[in-house]
């Protein structure tokens, strides 16, 4: 993993062009590479592509996918979109809180778990959805989704 | 070059994508496992290895999309002897038996309910997915795959658009803008170089049909984009691919590889000296990103927020050069067009709306999944003829349609047609052809305000109405459910909705209030009578 300016800095030259268009494929690079978009590594975009920092930040809090903060080690996302919510994603989510002590939105004190919810997992015919560290999980209810998450956890 | 060296060119293609399958099938029946985006969900993606470990000596085994039967995944189509498929439905990993007695077995039997959910559709962008080799070109090829991209080389492309105007095509991503006119305009603009983006961020809660395509049909795609490229005399293709839709990213990067090495796409394509580009990039979350202008944005490198219309993107979108953006289910039925005649797609619909729409159908039904049914054919028939209808012991109540920008019908609304824009005054549209079916368990204030809550997360923040105004929706939906408003809240609840309607600048405000106009038309006595009680 990079870890410092110049490597990173290095590996922005190697991969992207330096024009405006290229801020968002570098900011999914960032995301893809740790998991988050650290600060200092904004800056390094920033000046690689020859954008003010304020702006790398605003654009990247404007896309819901891109996280700046670290979240935990297992990211757990619940879809309470209407078809999930209708088919039980509320109880799978409240069932979740329980199991991890945490509200949703939060990530543990340990940075074990991350509980989010998401607007959509694009998996309306497989209600209700849970996604885990990347990979979606359907048709589930309370008992296999606290299943998964605590497989996933060991 | 002539017509008739192009034509050869491609045949020679076609007769190799032949002769490579046949190479690789030597004469074994074949196995077609489906993995798509909600198969994995549900352990599909173990499935290929798993049954070429098993199977790989005696069977040629393929990866195909999800065909649209959700309620089966994942599913696996075994050739039997007789040559015909037997469908395998919930097939797990550690029970591939059922492969092997399928390979076995002397004929099909009796079709699934599944088998027969497809059939009573009208397929036209999602014909062959889920039977289609996904991984390779060879199969789109050998079943005249490209053909219709080769026949709009040959003429003229004012006449490649005009059979487009003719055929009353309108982009499926929701709007249902007529095609052929996009492209004219796009056309007319005089520019150096011009813009074709394939839509395909599917952003919005209850959709998952362009995932489908991209992930079944990518070269289908590819040949609606080239089409379209072609006629508005664009030079770049982007597929501009939902941030988390890593499959379909994958597919249609793949595909585009293939289709490079072949000299379909690129430069020179097929020797006609034409140049079309295409590449994939991807988005990065979010309903609005699916907005034309926010989606230019979003490729230009800065904030996620729609621009100001006019110009329209055909004019000056992308780098400011004329940009056609079409959806994935638009460009996916442009191909059938072109092979089949704009008259036969101005056929099939019920006169005044052409062609067939994919539904999205999920919620409290026997057979959630992709729908595809000629325009005017009934929100009834599609949730009970076709999708089964809901549960045993279980009546319906609302039905959700269109999404976060639409609104909720009752029951009695069930015989409405599918057709393009407003299928009712109050603020339902059909959209992207999301369909939500719910049961007399879900209170119809807690749908409403999921819809507003959603709207209100989304919203960009840009201008004014849109931003202080879906917030404010939501809470007052609060108070109504926590008892602390009164009757005359509704009306400012109304007043509040059509104005965000009205004032907002892109479509997600200018929808957002639909969700509470239609439901205080349709379901307004029931809240109302909450509120009495209190």
């Amino acid at each position: 993993m990079t870890t410092d300016r110049n490597t990173l800095r290095s590996k922005l030259r190697e991969k992207f062009p330096r024009n405006h268009g290229q801020l968002l494929p570098a900011l999914h690079f960032l995301q893809h590479e740790f998991g988050y978009l650290p600060d200092w590594a904004m800056e390094v975009v920033g000046w690689h592509l020859g954008i003010p920092s304020s702006e790398v930040y605003g654009a990247a809090t404007s896309y819901t996918e891109l996280r700046v903060e670290k979240p935990g080690s297992t990211t757990v996302r619940v879809c309470t979109a209407l078809s999930c919510a209708v088919t039980g994603s509320l109880d799978i989510l409240n069932a979740l809180e329980k199991e991890l002590d945490l509200d949703v939105g939060n990530t543990s004190d340990n940075n074990e778990f991350t509980l989010e919810e998401t607007p959509c997992g694009f998996l309306c015919a497989m209600a209700p959805a849970i996604e885990v560290n990347g990979s979606w999980h359907g048709r589930l209810d309370p008992q296999s989704a606290l299943q998964l998450v605590r497989e996933s956890g060991q | 070059m002539t017509d008739s060296t192009l034509q050869s060119r491609f045949k020679e293609l076609a007769n190799d994508a032949r002769g490579r399958i046949q190479q690789a099938v030597r004469g074994r029946p074949r196995i077609v496992v489906q993995v798509g985006h909600c198969g994995a969900a549900v352990g599909a993606s173990d499935l290929p290895d798993a049954i070429r470990q098993q199977y790989g000596g005696r069977a040629s085994i393929t990866v195909a999309g999800c065909d649209g039967a959700c309620f089966t995944a994942p599913t696996v189509l075994v050739q039997c002897r007789s040559g015909d498929f037997i469908r395998l439905e919930r097939v797990a990993s550690n029970d591939l038996r059922r492969v092997g007695m399928a390979l076995r077995s002397e004929s099909p039997g009796a079709p699934s309910s599944a088998a027969r959910y497809i059939e009573s559709q009208r397929r036209i962008a999602l014909d062959g997915c889920g039977g289609l080799d996904a991984e390779s070109i060879d199969d789109y090829l050998a079943r005249d795959g490209y053909s219709a991209l080769v026949k709009a080389l040959q003429s003229d492309p004012q006449d490649v658009i005009n059979q487009v105007k003719d055929s009353r095509l309108r982009g499926r991503g929701g709007a249902y803008f007529p095609t052929g006119l996009k492209w004219e305009s796009a056309r007319g603009f005089s520019a150096d170089r011009r813009y074709l983006i394939v839509n395909c961020e599917e952003g919005e809660p209850g959709l998952f049909k362009d995932r489908h395509l991209m992930e079944g049909l990518p070269h289908r795609l590819i040949e609606g984009a080239c089409i379209a490229a072609y006629a508005c005399d664009a030079q770049d293709v982007i597929f501009y691919v939902n941030a988390e839709a890593n499959l379909s990213a994958l597919r249609v990067e793949n595909a585009i590889r293939q289709a490079q090495d072949l000299g379909l796409v690129g430069d020179d394509v097929l020797g006609t000296g034409l140049n079309i580009n295409v590449e994939v990039r991807r988005g990065a979350g979010g309903y609005v990103c699916g907005e034309e202008t926010t989606l230019i944005n979003t490729i230009e490198g800065y904030r996620r927020e729609p621009r100001i219309r006019p110009p329209y993107p055909v004019e000056s979108g992308l780098w400011s050069r004329p940009t056609v953006i079409n959806n994935a289910e638009t460009l996916a039925s442009v191909p059938y067009i072109i092979t089949h005649g704009a008259d036969n797609f101005a056929q099939i619909g019920d006169g005044a709306d052409t062609g067939a729409k994919i539904i999205n159908l999920s919620g409290s039904v026997r057979r959630p999944g992709l729908i595809e049914a000629p325009m005017g054919t009934t929100l009834r028939h599609v949730i009970y003829d076709i999708g089964g209808g809901p549960p045993d012991g279980v009546s319906l109540k609302i039905i959700g349609v269109g999404g976060p920008s639409s609104g909720v019908f009752p029951v009695s609304m069930l015989d409405t047609p599918i057709k393009p824009g407003f299928l009712h005054e109050s603020g339902v549209m059909l959209g992207a052809g999301a369909v939500i079916a719910m049961d007399d368990s879900i209170d119809v204030l807690s749908v409403i305000r999921s819809l507003a809550r959603y709207n209100a997360n989304e919203s960009c923040g840009k201008c004014t109405p849109c931003r202080e105004g879906t917030p404010r929706m939501v809470e007052m939906l609060d108070a109504i459910a926590s008892g602390q408003s009164s009757k005359s809240d509704t009306d400012q609840l109304t007043d509040l909705a059509r104005l965000v309607n009205i004032a907002s600048l892109c479509g997600l405000g200018q929808a957002a209030g639909n969700p509470i106009l239609s439901g205080l038309y349709f379901f307004g006595e029931e809240m109302r009578d909450a509120l009495e009680q209190n």
